[in-house]
C-alpha cells in the first residue's frame, strides 16, 4: 500500500509539472508603438511613385485651431476616449503609430491563407481558381509567389504614395495633434509633434484595406472589420481628430484606385495561360536550346505556373529582356553534370544544418513565400531603427517593387529557357523540398531574395552584410533541398540584384536622402 | 514463468501496434516479479495507400504507398512484484512509391515507463486487477517531425498516464480495457513561420494532447502456451487544426483513429524463456493520418536477473 501511495503522489506531480510548462506562441511581430528616429517633414516633396503630384488627391483646408467646428471635434474624440472599452484599447496598443507594419502582418498572413496549389480532380485533369467565382474551389487567388510579390508591390506603393500625400499636407497645413490642442487628451503613444490632418494612419487603413480586399476578394469583410478597428482606435489614441481621419480616408481611396487601375492592366490576368499556350512556349524552348521543362507530378499538371507573368509590367526595369541572364549550361553539358553530381551529393550526406537551412528557407505552399520572408525582415528592421511611417512605406515600397520586377525576370528566365529540374534531369533523384510547379532556371527564391538584399542593403548600410548572407543562405537552401541546381541559385542571386539597382536608383533620386 | 512472458507479449503488442502517435505504453494487465528480466525485439511493417485529409479518405498519387518499418528492441524489468520498468527505443524507417520526396530512416522516441498494480482480488471464477501506467517518452535522435508524412515521429516529449482494468476468469478468456491521457510538449521545426489557422512566428509547434482508450477480448488455451486476443483502439487529439487542402500535414493536426487488432502469441515448451508474437491491425476511421494497414513479428526472451 505505501509503493502504491508513492506511485500515486509522483503521478500527480508529474502531470503537475508538464503543465506548468506550456506557454503562448506569437503570432504577430511584437512590438508596439514608438518614437520615431526622424519626422521626415519633408517627405511630402519627395518623388510618389503612382503620382506625378502631391495634391492630385484633393482634400479640404482643416477648420483653424480655435473653431468651433474643431473644438467641437476635440470635445468628441474626449467622449470617444473616456468611453473606451478595453477591447479598443487593446486595438490601440496592437495598431501603434506605425500602422503600415499591421498592414503588411495581415498581407503576409492572407497570402500564406491562400497559398495552396490546387488539387486534381477525379478524371486526373486539374481545376484553376477563377476571379469571377473566387469561393468556388480551388478558392481564389492562389497566392503563389508571384501573386504575392505582385500583392506586395501594390499595396507598399499605394501606402507610399499616401503617406507622400499625407506628409505634404501635415506640412502644408500645420494642424497640431488633439493631444497638443487639449491637455486632457494624451497620447497613447509617444508624443512626437506631428501635425495631425490628415491622419496617415486613416491614408494607411484605407489603401491597405482597398488593395487588400482587390487581391483577396473573400477576405472583404475580415479586412472592413480591421479598417474599422484601425480607424477607430486612431482617435481613442489621441492622435487624430475626425476631420483627420476623414482626410486621410479621402487619400487612401484615391491612391488605392490609381494603384488598382494600374494592377488591372498590368498583364497579371493573363499570366496563367491556356495548355495551347504553354505547348507554344515550350516548342519554342525546344526549338532554341533542345530541352524542355516538365512537370513529373502525377497526374501532371498541363500547365506551369503563370507562363506568362514575365510579361506582367514592371516598376522599375524598362524592358525584361535587359536583365535577362545568359544561357544556363546544356544538360548533360560538363558544366551541368558537375552541378547535378553535386546535388546527389548533398542528397546522400545531407547534413544538420543543411537541412535546416532548406527547411527554414523553404517558404513553399501555405507559406508567406519568399517575398513575404523579406517583408518580415524589413519590418523588423523598420522597427529597430524606429523609422517614421512614411521613412517605413518608402523602404517597403522600393523593396517590393525590386522583389517583384525580379520575379517578373526570373519567371521571364524560367519559361524562355524552359530548364528542367533536378527530379527530371537526374534519374531516381529524391529531394527532401517539393518541386514547384515551374521550370528550374533560375531560381526564384534567389532571384527575390537578391533584390531584397539589395534594397535593404542601400537603405540599411550597417545591415548589408547581414543581408548578403540571407541571400546567399535563401539561394543555397534550394540546392539542399534538390530543387535548384547551383547555376540556377548563383545566377538568380546576380539577376537578382541587378534589377534591384534599378530601384536603387530611382530611390537615390526621390529626394529623400538630402540628409 | 509463464505469466511473466505473457506479460511481456503483451506489452510488446500494446508498444508495437500504437508506435506511431499512441506512444510507446504498455496496455497489459500482466506483472512480471522482482528481478525478471525480459528482452524482446519486434519488427513491424506498416501501409497505407489512402489518408485522412480533415475526415475526407483520398488519394495522392504523388505519395502512392505509403510505407513504414520498424524494428523495436525493449527490455523489462521487475523492480518489485507490483512495480515493473520498460524501456524501449524503436529504429523507424518510412518510404513512399510515388513522387520524389525522399523517405527517412533513424531512431525515433526512447520510452520509459513504469507500471504498478494497485488492485488484485478475485470475484466469482476469475480475478479483477487494475494497473497504473505513467510514460515518458521523448525523441532520441534529431529527427525532424516537421516533414510529415515521412517524419518519425511527433518530435516531442510525452507524458502519459493510464488506467488499466483486467477481468480474467480461471479457466483462461478475459476482458481488458485501459484509458489514457497523453500529454504532449512541443516540437522544433526548422521554419519559423506556420500557419494554424493563424499565421505563428516561431519554430515552435505544440503538439495536441491526446486520450487513448482501448478494450481487448481475448483467451489463454493450451495450458497458457497460446493466447489469441482481438482488440478495438481508440486515438482522438484534444485540439488540433485539420490538413489544409492538398497540403502536406503538420505536427500540429488534430490526428484521430480508430482500429481494430488481432494478436496471437505462442509460448515455446522446449525452450525455457522463449516467446513469439504476430499482429495484424488495421484502422477503418481516422482524421489527418494515413489509413494504416500492418502486421508484427516479435521474439521475447525472459530470465531471472536478480
Amino acid at each position: 500500500m505505501k509503493i502504491q501511495i508513492r506511485y500515486l503522489f509522483a503521478l500527480i506531480s508529474l502531470a503537475a509539472l508538464s503543465y506548468s510548462c506550456m506557454e503562448e506562441l506569437p503570432t504577430e511581430l511584437e512590438f508596439s508603438g514608438y518614437e520615431f528616429a526622424a519626422l521626415d517633414k519633408d517627405a511630402g516633396e519627395w518623388n510618389l511613385i503612382l503620382f506625378s503630384n502631391n495634391e492630385e488627391v484633393v482634400i479640404s483646408q482643416p477648420s483653424a485651431v480655435g473653431s468651433p467646428g474643431l473644438n467641437q471635434e476635440l470635445q468628441d474624440a474626449k467622449a470617444k476616449i473616456a468611453k473606451a472599452t478595453s477591447s479598443q484599447k487593446e486595438a490601440v496598443n496592437y495598431w501603434t503609430n506605425n500602422p503600415l507594419l499591421r498592414w503588411n502582418e495581415i498581407a503576409l498572413e492572407l497570402a500564406t491563407k491562400y497559398n495552396l496549389i490546387p488539387a486534381p480532380n477525379a478524371d486526373g485533369s486539374y481545376p484553376a481558381p477563377d476571379p469571377a467565382k473566387p469561393d468556388q474551389y480551388p478558392l481564389f487567388p492562389y497566392s503563389h509567389p508571384p501573386y504575392t510579390s505582385r500583392m506586395l508591390a501594390y499595396l507598399s506603393v499605394a501606402q507610399y504614395d499616401g503617406l507622400i500625400m499625407a506628409w505634404h499636407y501635415k506640412e502644408k497645413y500645420g494642424r497640431p495633434a488633439p493631444y497638443e490642442l487639449d491637455s486632457q487628451i494624451k497620447s497613447a503613444y509617444e508624443a512626437n509633434g506631428l501635425n495631425s490632418y490628415p491622419s496617415d494612419g486613416a491614408v494607411v487603413a484605407v489603401t491597405s484595406r482597398d488593395i487588400l480586399t482587390a487581391m483577396f476578394p473573400l477576405e472583404k469583410e475580415f479586412l472592413a472589420k480591421m479598417a474599422d478597428e484601425h480607424l477607430e482606435s486612431l482617435i481613442l489614441a489621441g492622435i487624430n481628430v475626425n476631420s483627420d481621419v476623414e482626410a486621410g480616408k479621402l487619400i487612401g481611396n484615391q491612391v488605392a484606385k490609381k494603384a488598382l487601375a494600374r494592377a488591372a492592366t498590368d498583364g497579371m490576368k493573363n499570366a496563367q495561360t491556356n495548355k495551347v499556350k504553354s505547348d507554344s512556349i515550350k516548342n519554342a524552348a525546344i526549338t532554341r536550346f533542345g530541352w524542355s521543362w516538365e512537370n513529373m507530378e502525377t497526374p501532371q499538371r498541363p500547365v506551369g505556373l503563370t507562363p506568362l507573368f514575365g510579361k506582367v509590367k514592371m516598376w522599375n526595369v524598362p524592358t525584361v529582356e535587359e536583365v535577362r541572364p545568359i544561357a544556363p549550361p546544356a544538360p548533360g553539358s560538363a558544366e551541368f553534370n558537375k552541378d547535378a553530381e553535386e546535388l546527389k551529393r548533398f542528397a546522400n550526406n545531407m547534413t544538420t544544418e543543411q537541412r535546416r537551412v532548406a527547411n527554414f528557407w523553404n517558404d513553399g505552399l501555405n507559406s508567406y513565400t519568399p517575398p513575404g520572408h523579406w517583408n518580415r525582415f524589413a519590418k523588423e528592421t523598420a522597427v529597430k531603427y524606429k523609422l517614421s511611417p512614411v521613412r517605413t512605406a518608402r523602404v517597403f515600397a522600393y523593396m517590393n517593387m525590386a522583389i517583384v520586377d525580379a520575379g517578373i525576370s526570373c519567371w521571364d528566365a524560367k519559361y524562355y529557357y524552359h530548364y528542367p529540374r533536378p527530379i527530371q534531369s537526374i534519374p531516381g533523384f529524391k529531394t527532401i523540398l517539393g518541386t514547384p510547379n515551374f521550370p528550374a532556371y533560375t531560381s526564384g527564391h534567389s532571384t527575390f531574395s537578391g533584390a531584397a538584399a539589395e534594397v535593404l542593403s542601400h537603405f540599411f548600410p550597417a545591415e548589408a552584410s547581414q543581408y548578403k548572407k540571407w541571400a546567399a543562405e535563401a539561394a543555397m537552401s534550394r540546392i539542399y533541398g534538390g530543387i535548384h541546381y547551383r547555376f540556377d541559385a548563383e545566377i538568380g542571386l546576380s539577376q537578382g540584384k541587378k534589377v534591384a539597382t534599378y530601384s536603387v536608383i530611382r530611390a537615390i533620386k526621390d529626394g529623400a536622402e538630402t540628409f | 514463468m509463464n505469466l511473466k512472458l505473457k506479460f511481456l507479449s503483451l506489452l510488446l503488442v500494446g508498444m508495437g501496434i500504437s508506435i506511431l502517435t499512441t506512444a510507446q505504453t504498455p496496455l497489459d494487465g500482466l506483472m512480471m516479479p522482482k528481478g525478471d528480466i525480459c528482452v524482446a525485439v519486434v519488427y513491424e511493417d506498416a501501409n497505407w495507400d489512402k489518408y485522412w485529409e480533415g475526415t475526407y479518405l483520398r488519394t495522392n498519387q504523388n505519395v502512392g504507398t505509403f510505407n513504414r518499418k520498424m524494428v523495436m528492441p525493449m527490455i523489462v524489468g521487475g523492480i518489485t512484484d507490483k512495480i515493473n520498468l520498460i524501456v524501449s527505443l524503436p529504429y523507424v524507417k518510412t518510404s513512399a512509391s510515388g513522387g520524389q520526396l525522399a523517405g527517412v530512416e533513424g531512431l525515433q522516441d526512447f520510452s520509459i515507463s513504469l507500471k504498478a498494480q494497485l488492485v488484485e482480488h478475485t470475484a466469482g471464477k476469475g480475478k479483477l486487477k487494475v494497473f497504473s501506467n505513467l510514460s515518458f517518452s521523448t525523441p532520441a535522435s534529431n529527427y525532424l517531425a516537421d516533414y510529415l508524412p515521412f517524419s518519425l515521429g511527433f518530435g516531442a516529449n510525452e507524458l502519459g498516464l493510464r488506467a488499466i482494468g483486467l477481468y480474467e476468469l480461471d479457466k483462461g478468456p478475459y476482458f481488458r480495457i485501459s484509458g489514457a491521457y497523453l500529454h504532449r510538449g512541443a516540437t522544433q521545426a526548422e521554419r519559423d513561420f506556420y500557419y494554424e489557422d493563424d499565421a505563428f512566428y516561431t519554430s515552435t509547434m505544440d503538439v495536441p494532447d491526446a486520450l487513448h482508450a482501448q478494450a481487448s477480448l481475448g483467451s489463454w488455451f493450451f495450458q497458457k502456451k497460446l493466447r489469441v486476443e482481438a482488440s478495438l483502439t481508440s486515438f482522438r487529439c484534444v485540439s488540433g487544426s485539420d490538413i489544409r487542402a492538398y497540403n502536406s500535414p503538420q505536427p500540429t493536426n488534430k490526428v484521430d483513429f480508430d482500429r481494430l487488432e488481432g494478436f496471437a502469441q505462442y509460448y515455446f515448451n522446449n525452450v525455457k524463456g522463449l516467446g513469439v508474437l504476430a499482429y495484424y491491425n488495421h484502422m477503418f476511421s481516422g482524421r489527418n493520418m494515413g489509413q494504416f494497414s500492418g502486421y508484427g513479428l516479435g521474439l521475447t526472451y525472459q530470465f531471472n536477473a536478480f
